[in-house]
């Protein structure tokens, strides 16, 4: 049986195409881009905006967006820096890399409760949730203060030589939940409540229980990511990089549908990483990182073009030949 | 037909239920009952409550009061899922299929946690059960790229699939040609021999009346009582389903005997959901088009206008070629559409009646590329008066107006444009109080008498024969009947839109080429 349809290879093998490319390109130019000092460092980097994409793929299948992931994760890191300082016992690391999963779990439940039961679109619930998060790390946090216990840094990006476990960690997550997705009926019934909300309620399914654990889930993730994101910066800092749109550019490189129901958790990895490579390996050219922005820019619009490039063809053709597919309300498919 | 012993327990029962959308009465106090084993079909003009009534019953649709018994067990909460669990199934009259799943994924969605195989063993499972009821698709094809036809079929399997106590079937053959119509009652027939209690719901009283062991009757959300079948005709049914003695006065029609000139003629235009359609309208004609909904008659009045887009066929326009490829086109050679879907498509609610009325034709009111406010409100004034809209004053927004006037002022653009040729309106007077109701007649008359000419489509059987000049019956996408002269009464209308005599005669031809 297949795993997703033929399509659904499409970006996987785009992108991981592109991570070789790249890589082999930069092997070629500058030595120092494969060492496995390089390559260790690129693979923790990757760490944060890997999980926070598995979230992000969760809530965009589901037919939503989560922007509040960055303030979540500014939120964490400011967390961190008062649960898990360099005074806190290592029994006490514990409970403190907990509060920041129940800081992620709290905000899910939040996003969950104004999209469903006050019935918000999501991209505005969850810009509400970003303000607040945000307002609160600079209350708790005026200025970049508190550093992160050093021992707790090194258990987390520890590894087999340069490759670090939880990197493995987060390839085994995102296989175990492709297959969820692709070959079990929740996973089915998760994108089909994704596809069309209204069949899939007519059909019996919990669709309210479904968006509630896809937003629960994608907060948790931008917890956990801010828990690696804390590992990276090591300071109690408020102001932090733009994950929200990172995450969703990284989701949808990886084959996820702005529409709902389509996606790939290994797809939105891959790209993940492969947006990090070109962060690492700008430097390497001495080339400013403002390309890199404008790299992955112009890689979202041609990733979406081509992933619907069928969709395309057939609307062109119409267009010219005035016949064979018809617009109906009925008829239109969400396509992202 | 199936005869239930006197003992058959209840598998659905609803008492005394109500339920309001906004101010419109949609159910007022209905109860209806399901034996186990018995066809028990449910009728009604567009708009009586059938589908809310079924919605109810499904727990997709919260009742203001009221008590539902599926199996016998009261329901608690109104939710789809708690219906299934306690066996009811149903086929919705829009689906419940996710069209960019496979036939095989969109079965194992609908299946019983008991009756399902695992994940691993979907597709034999799903091509196993097609062959079971006999239907022959591929369980790998996306749903989306099968035919309306089968669709709909698959639609009453997925029903099916969870061995229901109470089988709801809302309008199950709109899409299918006599040959499916007569397999699927052959399957609700075989399920109700089976013991299950079959709810169906349609417009078309021959299947009905062949099908059905008792009859209940909605009228404007009201029930009008239940009746054994075979104790009823579609007459007897029809006089239940209309039922009203108004009679108010509509303009006077134009005069015949007066050359015909041809404005609009259609030839063998086509789309998804109707066609091939031929017709023709001539200046000063108002022409009535009527059908069950759901059977072609919007797409064909959107094709017209470019809004959707038509296959095949032309159309011409005082002999020109009529380029319906956009929704810019029609309007500029004069074809305007009135939508029946006034907030959303045709008015800006919140703009003023003012803005909303001229907004079309602002090019003309413009003097050095400024909007001259005193040549728009002289036209307006007069424009208010002649249609008598009420209202406060032209600066108010149109969506503080009733539903009348927020029609009439969505006319005032084809009186604004002195170059209309035709007017497509698309249910004029839904929504609109009786009162309003006979100004909108009049504005539409007088405007016929400019030499416009009109199609009008509704669903309203008196207002298209008070109206119209002709009126053509469209069935599954084609025109099966045209009543002019004496025909064009209520009774007569109705008559062709459930389908009796001549109507049916031309369907048995043309059911079987639903375009796919």
């Amino acid at each position: 049986m297949r795993l997703v349809g033929f399509r659904g290879w499409l970006p996987l093998a785009l992108m991981a195409t592109l991570i070789v490319a790249l890589g082999g390109y930069a092997t070629a130019r500058e030595g120092a881009f494969l060492t496995n000092y390089n390559i260790g460092n690129l693979l923790l980097t990757t760490m944060p905006l890997a999980l926070v994409s598995l979230g992000q793929t969760s809530a965009l299948l589901v037919g939503g967006f989560d922007i509040s992931v960055a303030a979540l994760m500014t939120m964490c890191v400011v967390t961190a820096s008062f649960t898990m300082t360099p005074a806190t016992s290592t029994l006490g690391l514990v409970p403190g890399a907990v509060a920041l999963v129940g800081v992620g779990l709290a905000t899910g439940v939040f996003n969950a409760i104004l999209i469903l039961v006050l019935r918000l679109p999501s991209i505005i619930a969850t810009l509400g949730t970003l303000s607040v998060l945000e307002g609160a790390s600079l209350a708790l946090r005026p200025a970049p203060e508190g550093t992160i216990n050093e021992g707790a840094v090194t258990t987390l990006t520890s590894g087999f030589s340069f490759v670090p476990y939880a990197f493995v960690g987060v390839i085994v997550l995102a296989v175990l939940a492709d297959a969820w997705l692709y070959r079990t009926r929740s996973g089915l019934a998760l994108r089909a409540v994704g596809l069309d909300a209204t069949s899939s309620r007519r059909l019996g399914m919990a669709t309210g229980r479904t968006v509630f654990l896809a937003f629960a889930v994608c907060s948790v993730m931008a917890a956990i990511a801010g828990l690696y994101l804390a590992t990276e910066v090591q300071i109690g800092s408020p102001i932090i990089g733009n994950y929200a749109l990172e995450s969703i550019a990284a989701a949808v490189l990886g084959g996820a549908s702005l529409a709902g129901g389509k996606g790939s958790f290994v797809g939105a990895l891959l790209a993940a990483l492969f947006l990090t490579e070109i962060d690492n390996v700008l430097p390497l050219f001495q080339q400013p990182t403002e390309y890199a922005q404008m790299t992955i820019g112009a890689l979202i619009l041609l990733a979406l073009v081509l992933y619907q490039a069928p969709e395309l063809v057939a609307r062109f053709r119409s267009g010219w030949l005035g016949v064979g597919r018809l617009r109906t309300r009925e008829a239109q498919a969400p396509t992202a | 037909m199936s005869t239930p012993g006197p003992v058959a327990p209840l598998v659905l029962s609803l008492s005394g239920v109500s339920k309001a959308f906004g101010a419109v009465q949609a159910l007022q106090d209905v109860s209806f009952d399901c034996r186990a084993g018995e066809v028990h079909a449910l009728v009604g003009e567009n708009g009586s409550g059938k589908s809310t009534l079924l919605g109810i019953a499904s727990g997709f649709v919260v009742p203001d009061g009221g008590t539902i018994e599926i199996g016998g067990r009261r329901r608690r909460r109104g939710s789809p899922a708690e219906a299934r669990r306690l066996g009811l199934g149903i086929a919705y009259q829009a689906y419940s299929h996710v069209l960019d799943l496979s036939v095989a994924e969109n079965l194992y969605l609908a299946a019983a946690p008991a009756q399902r195989p695992k994940h691993g063993r979907m597709e034999g499972w799903a091509s196993a059960t097609l062959g079971e009821f006999g239907l022959d698709l591929r369980s790998g094809a996306a749903v989306g790229s099968l035919s309306l036809a089968q669709r709909q079929l698959l639609e009453v399997v997925k029903a099916l699939l969870g061995r229901p106590k109470v089988l709801l079937l809302d309008e199950p053959t709109t899409a299918l040609g006599p040959e499916d119509v007569a397999r699927l009652h052959a399957l609700v027939l075989e399920e109700s021999r089976g013991g299950v209690g079959v709810v169906y719901v349609s417009h078309r009283l021959p299947e009905v009346l062949g099908i059905a062991d008792r009859v209940t009757v909605l009228r404007d959300g009201v029930g009008q009582g239940t009746y054994e079948a075979a104790a009823m005709s579609e007459g007897s049914l029809v006089a239940l389903m209309i039922g009203r003695p108004l009679q108010l006065a509509f303009p006077s029609r134009a005069e015949p005997g007066a050359e015909r000139e041809i404005r609009l003629a259609v030839s063998g235009l086509r789309g998804e959901r109707f066609g091939p359609v031929d017709l023709d309208v001539a200046k000063g004609e108002i022409l009535g088009l009527a059908g069950a909904e759901g059977n072609g008659q919007v797409q064909f009045l959107r094709a017209l206008a470019g809004v959707e887009r038509a296959a095949v066929g032309k159309a011409t326009c005082d002999g020109g070629e009529l380029d319906t490829s956009s929704p810019l086109r029609p309007l500029r050679a004069g074809v305007v559409l009135l939508s029946g879907d006034r907030v959303r498509e045709s008015l800006f609610p919140v703009l003023s009646v003012r803005a909303n009325a001229t907004i079309q034709v602002l090019s003309r009111l413009v003097r050095l590329g400024v909007i001259s406010r005193r040549r728009e409100s002289s036209r307006i004034d007069e424009l208010v008066r002649r249609l008598r809209i009420r209202m406060a004053s032209i600066e108010q927004p149109v969506q503080s107006l009733s539903g009348g006037n927020q029609q009439k002022v969505s006319l005032t653009r084809p009186f604004l444009r002195g170059d209309v040729k035709v007017i497509l309106a698309e249910e004029p007077t839904q929504g609109v109080d009786v009162a309003a109701r006979f100004d909108i007649y009049d504005a539409l008359r007088a405007k016929a008498k400019e030499g416009v000419a009109m199609i009008v489509k509704s669903s309203d059987p008196l207002e298209l024969a008070g109206l119209c000049d002709r009126v053509v019956v469209m069935s599954r996408g084609r025109i099966v009947e045209e009543l002019r002269g004496n025909e064009l009464d209520e009774r007569r209308i109705v008559e062709a839109i459930v389908g009796s005599g001549a109507a049916r005669e031309a369907r048995r031809g043309a059911g079987d080429a639903q375009p796919a």
